[in-house]
Order: C-alpha cells, then structure tokens, then sequence
C-alpha cells in the first residue's frame, strides 16, 4: 500500500462530469487529482480511422459494456437492458452521439404534475444558465426560437446543414401538422476553439477529428493547462471515509504497477456514471442510508422505427440526428398515460454493411440473387427514427452488487435489471403507433418498428441513458444527495454524474448533466472552506 | 496419422474453395457487381471467425460447409441455394454470424465503395478523413416557419387529472409490436 499525499479534491471518472468538475477546481487553484481506470484514446485507435471501421463499430468499439472484451471495463452482467458506455478518458463522450436537446421546464416539476416521480430540489431556472456556459464551453450547434422550448441564446455555432433526411421528415412532420425543429448538437458546424468543423461523415460515435465534443478533447485539455493531475489506469477500489462520517480519500489500484494507493482529499467527487457510481458507493458501504443507491434506474422509454423511401435522402452523410419533434412532449393523460416523449429522428446508417446486417430495425438485406437490388433500392433511402419518453422510476429497476460473484480485485461484480412499468408500455404502444404516422406520412415504402424485445418478450433497450441510480432530492429519506449533489449521508461528498437525474426528461441526458455538473462544481470551488469541515449536509 | 486426423485434414484442405464457395452464395455477381469471393470477402471471414470464436472455429466451420456440400462441385445453381437454406435453418445462429460477417467484409471492400459511390450514391471507404460535402444550413429557406409546439413554463405547471388512467387495475397485456 503506497499512501499518496492528500489533495484538496479527488475525482472519481474523467467522464463528462468529471472533466468539468476537474476543470473547473482546477481553474480555481485547488490541487486536483482525477483518476479514470482507463487510458486516453489515441485518434487512430478510433475505429473511423481504419477502414473496417463498420465492423469495428459492431465488435471491439460496441459500446455495450457486456459485448466487447476491453481490459478498461469492469465486469457487469443485465438480465435486460444493453448497458453502453465508454470507459476511459472522456468517458463515455468517445462514442457517444452527441445529440443536444434541453429538459424541459415541466421535466423538473413532476411531482406537481402528477406525483408519480418527484419534483427536483431545483428548476429549469437554476439549470438554464450553466446550459449556455457548457455550450460555450463545448462549442454547440443549434437553431434559436424554437415555440416548443423556452427562449434561448445562440449556439456558439449555427445549425449543422439540414440534409435530405431532415427535408423528408419536415415534409411528414407537416403534413400531420406535428413540430419539429433541427436537432440541437454537440458537434461543431464551424472551427471552434481550435478544432475543426463537422466534415458530414456520418459516424457520429465519437469523433477523433474533434467536431463532435469528445471531452478529452474539447474539456481535459483546460483543466490540464490549469494544473490539474490526470492519473489514468486507476481503478478505484473504494471510497475512504473517517469516523466522523466524512470521506477521508480512495483506495485505488494502479492498472499497470499493480500498486494500491490510497490518496486522501478534503472533497471526494464521483463521476462514475449511473453505474459505475452506485457500484462504488455499494462496494464501499457509503451514502446510502435511504436504500435508494442504485434503485430508480432510469433509461427513457424507447422505441424505434426505419423507413425507407423513394427519394434518395443520403442518410449515409450528415450529423446523425437530423429533426427532433416536441408534439407529444408534455403530458396530455387523455393518450392514456402520464408524460410526454419526443422524436429522435436520426439520418441513416452510415456504412452500407450495417443497412445490410441490420441498422436501427434489425431488417437485413436478403442473400443470394436479390441482395443487389435490394441494397439499390435501400442504401441512401432509409431514415431513422426514435421515440424517446419519460420512464416513471420504480425502485426495483436497479444497478445491484452481486451477492457471492467478485472481479479480479474483489469487488462485487455490478448487475442491472430493468422492466418497463405499466405507464411506459402504454406510452411505447402509443409511440409506435405515431412513429407509424410518421413512416407513412413521409411516404416510406417501408416501414419497420422496433420495440427492443427480444424473442422472450423481454425489453432490452439500447441504454445509453443509465440515470436516476443516485437521485437528488429535497429529502434524505427519499434521495442520495441534495440539489447541490451533496451526498446526506457523507458532507464532502459529492456525485456529479448521471446518477443524480430525478426524472429523465424526454432527451439524451448529457447537456443537462453537463450544466448541472458545472453548477455543482462552482459551489464546490465557491464553497470550498467551509465544506472542508462541514459535518452535516442541509437541504439546497 | 489417425483416421480422425486424415478426415480433419481433407476438411480443411478443402476449405479454401468451399468459403469462397458459400460466399458466392450469399453475395453473387451480377449487374456490375462483384461476387463476394471475387474481391476476397472469405479471407477477412475466417480470419474475423477466429478472432471472436477461437481456432476450432475454423474446424467447425469446415464441418458445417462438409455437411452443405461446398465447394458445391457439380451442383445446379438451385441445389447450391437450397444448400445454403438448409444451413440457415439447420443452424441459425453459425449462419447469422457468418451472413453478417460477410456482408460487412463485402461493403467494406474499396472496390464495392467505388462502385456505390460511381453509381450515384456518394460513399468513401474513410469518409471522416475526408468528409462529405453538404451546403450549409440556410437561415433564409430552411428555418421552420410553422409556429408549432409549447412548453409549460414552470410556474404553470398545475397537476393533471389522473383518475381515469387506473395504472394500478388496468394492465397492459400486449405491448410493442404485440400491441
């Protein structure tokens, strides 16, 4: 055991969150010490720079977790959902997609609404400005005035090009008289902070050129140049705390020596994600004087639809999201169901193996003497869809430690299971029948749904969005950390990822994990002092 | 040599003919396109088998293109089909993957991009080296003018009524594409 010196703050994860969180101390002088269990990614270790780059998409970058073999991954196991998430600098942000819609005001306020999810301990207000500082931390795309979200500045670049793909699905919005709007990015439509514009490849799985915002890219660099210290291949093995209940440090494993280190710090963040976070709270024994680490497992409902059409629309080409639709977004209980959903509407598959093995709906190109024409025929004429809904929380969705199977370090081996409860189907049912809509209203000569069960019934979901597992809230009894992502049971503790979500609003999460991951950083940085002796957590 | 070796060994040595042989089935020539064994599709399969299964997958693979009759020598273009089909429903899974692989090999062939590419379908073999050329968004033409769509501003967000919902009595037994 090699004993470290001790920091003004550790970080757990060089994720999104922890990027910012690192950055941000950093800027302020503090001594900050990050450690990622991973390494950096080189760009040509990216698959889009080879030229089996489909394949690679589909074998050793999967971004499920349980379908690639990497020595970075800790060992997980799902009896439903595809847990996809990228571990090693920049997190998952190395194959994300980048797409970069807003909550919504009422997504703060469900407990008003209906009461079957709680309200935040904060409002769309408190988030609103950290929304523009990411941005323009980030380098953004977007078009302003959307009627269907609250007034907003520029993007710090404009909208990315509005492909044949987004023309199509603005025809069908039409023509249902439903909204839509040009998807919001994180990529680039201009050089931005010294990286280069989108160049419309289509593989927006990460982006080592740098358009899409990758954060080893566009965040680590500042908070490196600010002195803070990255140590990678770090595996953390637990959170320390002290007899006064606060966290003393971690515990962690060098991956390369083999060396266990315990570094101490006045301030421990974790920014883990909404896996990674419950498994080191649970494994550590911390933080979880409510039960309810891990529980409320959020992943939004999602179902899917590929269409194809007549008209040659190139989804090939172009950032991958194309329009967004807020029609269904707020809740309307006569549809049956509490909350609302949006559109994802998304370009094409950007390699002609993957139309053919399968993109999106899983239809694949016949063998034999009709494959040619059917590739003709779809190649350049599909688009995709998704249906995107607010998940009620249930706490027996959950990220879980196994009770007797442990990884090489000793460390229970982390496992999630998740069933979508009667609302979601209900809402899923409805989602399918409006991407159907959608599909016909564009005039697609085909149109095949997907409701992510497989042939067992069960749901298992493409989750890129793994929330919710460590929520904030107004009440110890009932959430893990205050609207400061302060942890109740542990006073210098703070989570900062995904986990802290209380609902999952109706979009991709990282925007508004990346405010509230900024916001909770400038308290910690203007806070600093007194939370080095504080023993009690208040309510935010 | 055992009988067991011997067999083995006659397997494998036809292996070559027979991949190339069963990849031509799943992806033929014709109207300006190449057959798959033509632009070499079988030589990144097996090398792909390998590396996700391991080396008796190559063994196995020999043993199930045996049973099929590749290298289909002396047989009609149908029995080579319905060779192939027995296969598929013999053995879906081994015939998904192997489907799959070779579909991937084909498209990323450089010589199959061009043809895409030439036959009007821009496509790259690198296409985030170089990109693809698309005009910029134009505020004038392209900005939505429907006016559709609203948000709840949070000091209006009121409760909805939920008593006709009955989430706890009335379940919901087909859901998805059961629905």
């Amino acid at each position: 055991m090699t004993a470290d010196k001790e920091r003004d703050v550790l970080v757990i994860g060089s994720g999104a969150t922890g990027a910012l969180s690192t950055m941000v101390l950093a800027q302020a002088g503090l001594d900050v010490l990050c450690l990622e269990q991973g390494g950096w990614v080189e760009k040509n270790e990216f698959a889009h720079t080879h030229t089996n780059w489909a394949w690679q998409r589909a074998t050793n970058w999967n971004p499920d977790i349980t379908r690639r073999d990497h020595p970075d991954d800790y060992m997980m196991g799902t009896d439903s959902s595809q847990p996809l998430m990228w571990n090693a600098v920049g997190g998952s942000t190395n194959a994300y997609g980048a797409i970069w819609p807003r909550y919504r005001p009422s997504d703060f306020r469900k407990g008003d609404e209906h009461g079957m999810q709680p309200n935040w301990p904060i409002a769309y207000e408190d988030v609103a400005p950290f929304y523009e500082r990411v941005d323009a931390i980030l380098g953004t795309s977007g078009l302003t005035g959307d009627p269907a979200m609250p007034p907003r500045p520029e993007c710090p670049t404009g909208p990315l090009p509005f492909t044949k793909a987004a023309k199509k699905l603005s025809e069908g919005f039409d023509k249902l008289g439903w909204h839509w709007w040009p998807a919001e990015a994180g990529v680039i439509s201009e050089d931005y902070d010294g990286r280069p514009a989108c160049n419309n490849c289509g593989l927006c799985n990460g982006c080592p050129r740098g358009s899409m915002s990758i954060y080893s890219q566009s965040v680590w660099p500042k908070a490196l140049e600010a002195g803070a210290e990255l140590q990678t291949h770090a595996r953390v093995l637990k959170i320390l705390t002290g007899p006064d209940g606060r966290a003393t440090g971690a515990r962690w494993k060098n991956r390369v020596t083999g060396e266990i280190v315990e570094t101490k710090a006045k301030i421990v963040i974790v920014a883990a994600n909404g896996v990674g976070t419950p498994r080191l709270l649970l494994a550590s024994g911390i933080g979880n004087s409510s039960d309810m680490v891990g529980r409320n497992l959020l992943h939004h409902t999602l179902v899917s639809a590929q269409i194809w059409v007549d008209e040659q629309v190139d989804g090939q080409m172009g950032y991958v999201a194309s329009v967004l639709g807020r029609e269904f977004a707020e809740t309307d209980t006569s549809r049956g169901f509490v909350n609302g959903f949006n559109f994802n509407c998304t370009t094409s598959a950007p390699s002609a193996g993957e139309m053919a093995t399968g993109w999106m709906s899983g239809t694949k190109a016949p063998w034999g003497k009709d494959h040619h024409t059917w590739m003709e025929k779809r190649f350049g004429h599909s688009i995709g869809l998704f249906a995107i809904g607010d998940d009620l929380p249930n706490p027996e969705n959950r990220v879980y430690l196994d009770p007797t199977e442990t990884d090489e370090d000793g460390i229970p081996v982390v496992k999630m299971h998740y069933e979508p409860g009667e609302n979601d189907k209900r809402m899923m049912n409805y989602m399918l029948d409006r991407l159907q809509d959608l599909g016909e209203a564009c005039g697609a000569f085909d149109i095949q749904l997907n409701d992510y069960r497989d042939a067992d019934g069960v749901y298992r979901t493409p989750a890129w969005h793994m929330i919710g597992t460590c929520r904030m809230g107004d009440d110890p009894a009932t959430s893990v950390v205050n609207g400061w992502h302060q942890s109740w049971d542990v006073p210098n503790m703070f989570i900062v990822d995904g986990s802290v979500l209380a609902t999952g609003g109706v979009v991709n999460p990282t925007p508004t994990i990346s405010a509230l991951a900024l916001r909770a950083a400038e308290y910690i940085r203007d806070n600093f002092v007194d939370l080095t002796t504080t023993e009690r957590t208040l309510a935010a | 040599m055992t009988l067991q070796d011997a067999k083995k060994g006659a397997l494998l040595a036809k292996l070559a003919p027979s991949v190339a042989a069963f990849v031509d089935e799943l992806l033929p020539g014709g109207d300006g396109w190449p057959s798959g064994a033509t632009i070499g599709v079988q030589f990144p399969l097996v090398e792909r088998l390998i590396e996700q299964n391991g080396e008796q997958a190559l063994m196995a693979l020999a043993e199930t293109l045996d049973r099929i009759g590749a290298p289909f020598d002396g047989m009609d273009p149908d029995a080579r089909v319905e060779a192939v089909k027995s296969m598929e429903a013999n053995e879906p899974a081994r015939f998904g993957w192997l489907r799959d692989a070779a579909f991937q090999a084909y498209y990323e062939s450089p010589i199959v991009v061009t043809l895409i590419d030439a036959a009007g379908t821009p496509y790259k073999i690198l296409p985030h080296v170089s990109g693809y050329d698309l005009p910029r968004f134009d505020r004038a033409t392209q900005t939505p003018r429907h006016n559709r769509g609203r948000y709840i501003p949070t000091d209006q967000v009121a409760p909805v009524d939920t008593s006709g919902l009955n989430l706890d009595t009335v379940k919901t037994d087909k859901w998805g594409l059961q629905r």
